[in-house]
């Protein structure tokens, strides 16, 4: 289960004048105090809110680009851009990950560009991915992972010869080969075309279905989220609510 | 009514002929001289004399040894050390700040990643200050000392009589006789290394900070590091298995001509490296100043050689590569493990800074030093007769002040118009050039051009001289406008076309002022190279002319050591200066958010 407590997001768009003490020190009380008073510049992008992912849920949240979305996944994860300020608890499965570093966090992502790493072949891209073990059960691991791919036999093969389907079901393996415990979803079948698009798409939510983890997915259609899933929206003024 | 013109600025208007006409200036400085000048050394391919008496020199092979030695030594130790800055600045994203942390303490907040262990700073700590590409003039600072000059003042720093020595003496062991250290001009060539390394390390780093700080670099990386990090991996592990992996490539010429360098320096090695025997290239620097044929046959075989033993070299480095490929990818898909041991914050630079503030310092305590005898910090009398020598033999400061202002505008102006009156693609013509005239060893080009400078009696000419260093200007100057230039938005163009402005007004009012500061960033760079130029310029001199590099080496072998440390500060300042002026007048009328 992944709970979002008491979340805001703001932007404060003169950052690089800015001293960094003004952004990463103080309470989000403080903070939010003279955010309200709106002496300090910030654009709030989120408003307070709330919200529970049960495992195997994949609840969908929509906003049009620079809504904050995208920054969101990057707050949970942890690696938001100093830029912006977040306040809230992450809580995963019971444990705040707030003070936890970003690798020890255990949150999978996946973004609209694979990013399979370009100097290492398909099967040392799903390797990268396989946790500390005995090398000959992470070989077995990473085969797994590429046979649940359907890319039997591409394991010597650099990333680049893959077509975009292929690619998006090796990024997706390498995401849940690490064995996260939640995954963000960053509009990930944006970059697809229309033809791949519902294969991925199915290919995707079936998988993490399987692993029975919270998901949160970003985008702005509406037709990426899954039939009967739950659906929010960022409205106008940053109020995150029901569609 | 019809318009004639024979130069038009901006390109898309010109006719078919004008770009012959507008690249010329390029081709006839730069390309053609570099090309003659290595057609002039293939002669002494066959010249089976020069081989086998530089085979039966007494030193030849004690010299082999020690260049062997010190090139490769001091560029795998560059390269090394420029790995653990990045990696120890890593927290951060593109590195740019670490090079001009300091310089720009007002407008950047300075990050400073792992000073406070706390993990709710992560995000700061990973994203670092957006907007930290660094701009030419600030980066350039370590860059712009010239390697002659930061060799004499490191000298005087690890000297058996030198500063470090001193404070030694004085705050713990009482010496009052100077120690015996071998550390300048030591048989082994270590001070010759150490000085490689400290003037080496910071060119690699600026260059990996350049790959890293490119926009399509920078995201792509972003995106990367984000994925590893979710796959639970490690800062420095992903610098190294994610990234340093796809940096490798691009850092091949840089790394290259490092190589090429300090396996051919020869004024570094005159001040500070071993003279009996002297390094493979100084032992070759005395043969080619031999007027004798023989000698100087000599000299060119050992030339050819040493670019022999360099071309080799770096075939085996490819193999070794090559053949390390399977061990390196299993370390990059090496499971992750946690990596909680905090690094200090950047002690590495920060050394390096401090050793480049002490090269100054001891060099400015030098220049204005009279008496001053052993264990004593400072000079027992202070003196300005260094300075009022330095202006009264003015002659030297004056022409290399001349010669760095003409060839750094004639440079400008020449590319200038080859980049306004060419194409993209005829651009790899010159950059080929550019590439040939860092990464050959600048012995190389130095025996082919005097030779050329002999047929065509420019030798010992203001002509000549001007040739010889505007030739490397050029290439550095191209190379550093070739890509803004190449990048500049053609939309600009087309704004200023929809309100009729003519292509001059075009050029002046709104091209050359958005190019502002990688104009002036070459320009400051031509001129520091200029001032640096020694091989080709002593033998194109011949004697007849004088720059501070020459008068420096030449006062190496004397003992008026203040007026020493005063040419070698003299060599340094005046591109300190340039680039100093160049980092003020290169900042934008107002920062945009």
């Amino acid at each position: 289960m992944l709970v979002l407590r008491g979340v805001s997001l703001s932007l404060n768009p003169s950052f690089p004048r800015r001293r960094e003490s003004r952004l990463s020190t103080g309470s989000p009380v403080e903070s939010l105090d003279s955010r309200l008073r709106g002496n300090d510049g910030m654009k709030l992008l989120l408003k307070y809110f709330s919200l529970e992912i049960a495992a195997g849920e994949i609840v969908t949240l929509m906003g049009p680009s620079g809504s904050g979305k995208s920054s969101l996944l990057s707050f949970i994860g942890g690696s938001l851009d100093p830029r912006f300020h977040a306040t809230g608890d992450i809580i995963l499965n019971g444990a705040s990950l707030n003070d936890v570093p970003p690798n020890c966090r255990r949150v999978g992502r996946l973004f609209q560009d694979d990013l399979l790493f370009p100097h290492m072949t398909v099967g040392e891209n799903l390797l990268f991915a396989v946790p500390r073990l005995p090398q000959p059960e992470r070989l077995a691991m990473m085969r797994t992972a590429l046979k649940r791919a359907e890319l039997d036999g591409f394991e010597d093969r650099p990333p680049h010869t893959l077509s975009g389907g292929q690619r998006a079901r090796v990024a997706l393996m390498r995401t849940l080969t690490a064995k996260p415990e939640a995954i963000l979803l960053d509009e990930p079948f944006n970059k697809l075309d229309a033809k791949l698009r519902g294969s991925v798409r199915d290919y995707t939510f079936a998988h993490i279905a399987e692993r029975r983890i919270p998901a949160l997915m970003v985008t702005h259609d509406r037709a990426d989220a899954p039939r009967a899933g739950r659906v929010l929206a960022i409205s106008d003024d940053g109020e995150v609510g029901d569609v | 009514m019809a318009e004639v013109k024979t130069f038009s600025p901006g390109g898309t208007k010109t006719s078919r002929f004008v770009p012959a006409l507008g690249a010329i200036p390029v081709v006839i400085l730069f390309v053609v001289p570099l090309a003659l000048s290595l057609l002039f050394v293939l002669p002494s391919l066959v010249d089976v004399t020069g081989f086998v008496s530089l085979f039966e020199h007494p030193q030849f092979w004690g010299s082999l040894r020690l260049t062997l030695f010190t090139g490769v030594t001091s560029t795998v130790l560059a390269l090394v050390l420029a790995i653990v800055i990045v990696a120890q600045g890593t927290s951060s994203a593109p590195l740019g700040h670490l090079l001009h942390e300091g310089v720009e303490k007002g407008q950047n907040p300075t990050y400073r990643p792992f000073s406070t262990p706390s993990w709710s700073r992560w995000p700061q700590i990973i994203h670092g200050a957006p907007d930290e590409v660094p701009s030419t003039p600030q980066a350039g600072t370590m860059l712009a000392l010239p390697h002659l000059a930061f060799a004499i003042g490191l000298g005087f720093l690890i000297a058996p009589t030198g500063l470090l020595a001193r404070l030694i003496a004085n705050l713990f062991t009482g010496w009052t006789e100077p120690p015996q250290w071998q550390t300048v001009q030591d048989a082994n060539g270590i001070g010759l290394i150490i000085a490689l390394v400290l003037k080496e390390t910071p060119f690699i780093v600026w260059a990996v900070a350049s790959v890293l700080n490119r926009e399509d670099v920078k995201r792509a990386f972003e995106g990367q590091r984000m994925v590893a990090r979710s796959l639970g991996h490690g800062e420095r592990a992903i610098w190294l298995k994610v990234l340093l992996p796809q940096v490798m490539p691009r850092i091949i010429w840089p790394l290259v001509a490092v190589f090429s360098y300090g396996m051919t320096v020869v004024d570094m090695a005159l001040v500070i490296g071993p003279a009996q025997p002297p390094t493979l290239a100084n032992l070759i620097w005395t043969d080619l100043n031999d007027g004798e044929v023989l000698a100087n046959g000599r000299g060119a075989a050992g030339v050819l050689v040493l670019t022999g033993i360099i071309a080799a070299l770096l075939g085996v480095a490819v193999a070794l590569v090559k053949g390390a490929q399977p061990l390196l990818h299993n370390f990059y898909s090496s499971p992750a493990h946690n990596e909680l041991k905090l690094a200090p914050s950047r002690p590495l630079w920060k050394i390096i800074k401090l050793i480049y503030l002490l090269v100054v310092f001891v060099l400015v305590l030098q220049s204005f030093s009279g008496l001053w005898p052993f264990p004593q910090l400072i000079a027992e009398q202070l003196s300005l007769k260094s300075w009022l020598r330095l202006l009264q033999d003015g002659k030297p400061l004056f022409t290399s002040l001349l010669l760095a202002l003409a060839t750094t505008a004639t440079a400008l102006l020449a590319c200038l118009m080859w980049l306004e009156n060419s194409s993209v693609k005829q651009d790899r013509i010159v950059l080929l050039a550019c590439g040939l005239s860092l990464c050959l060893p600048p012995l190389l080009i130095a025996v082919g051009q005097y030779r050329l400078f002999l047929q065509l009696g420019l030798t010992g000419t203001a002509t000549g001289l001007f040739l010889a260093h505007v030739l490397p200007v050029t290439a550095y100057v191209f190379i550093m406008l070739q890509g803004p230039y190449r990048a500049f938005d053609p939309r600009w163009r087309s704004v200023s076309d929809g309100v009729a402005a003519s292509s001059w007004r075009f050029y002046f009012r709104i091209k050359l002022p958005l190019l502002k500061a990688p104009l002036l960033g070459a320009a400051a760079v031509g001129f520091a190279v200029s001032m640096a130029q020694f091989v080709t310029a002593q033998l194109a001199a011949a004697g007849r002319f004088s720059t501070l590099p020459m008068e420096a080496v030449t006062l190496a072998s004397g003992s008026n050591r203040p007026l020493f440390a005063t040419y070698a500060l003299a060599l340094m300042l005046l591109p300190l200066l340039v680039f100093l002026l160049a980092s003020i007048f290169s900042r934008s009328r107002w920062s945009v958010a």
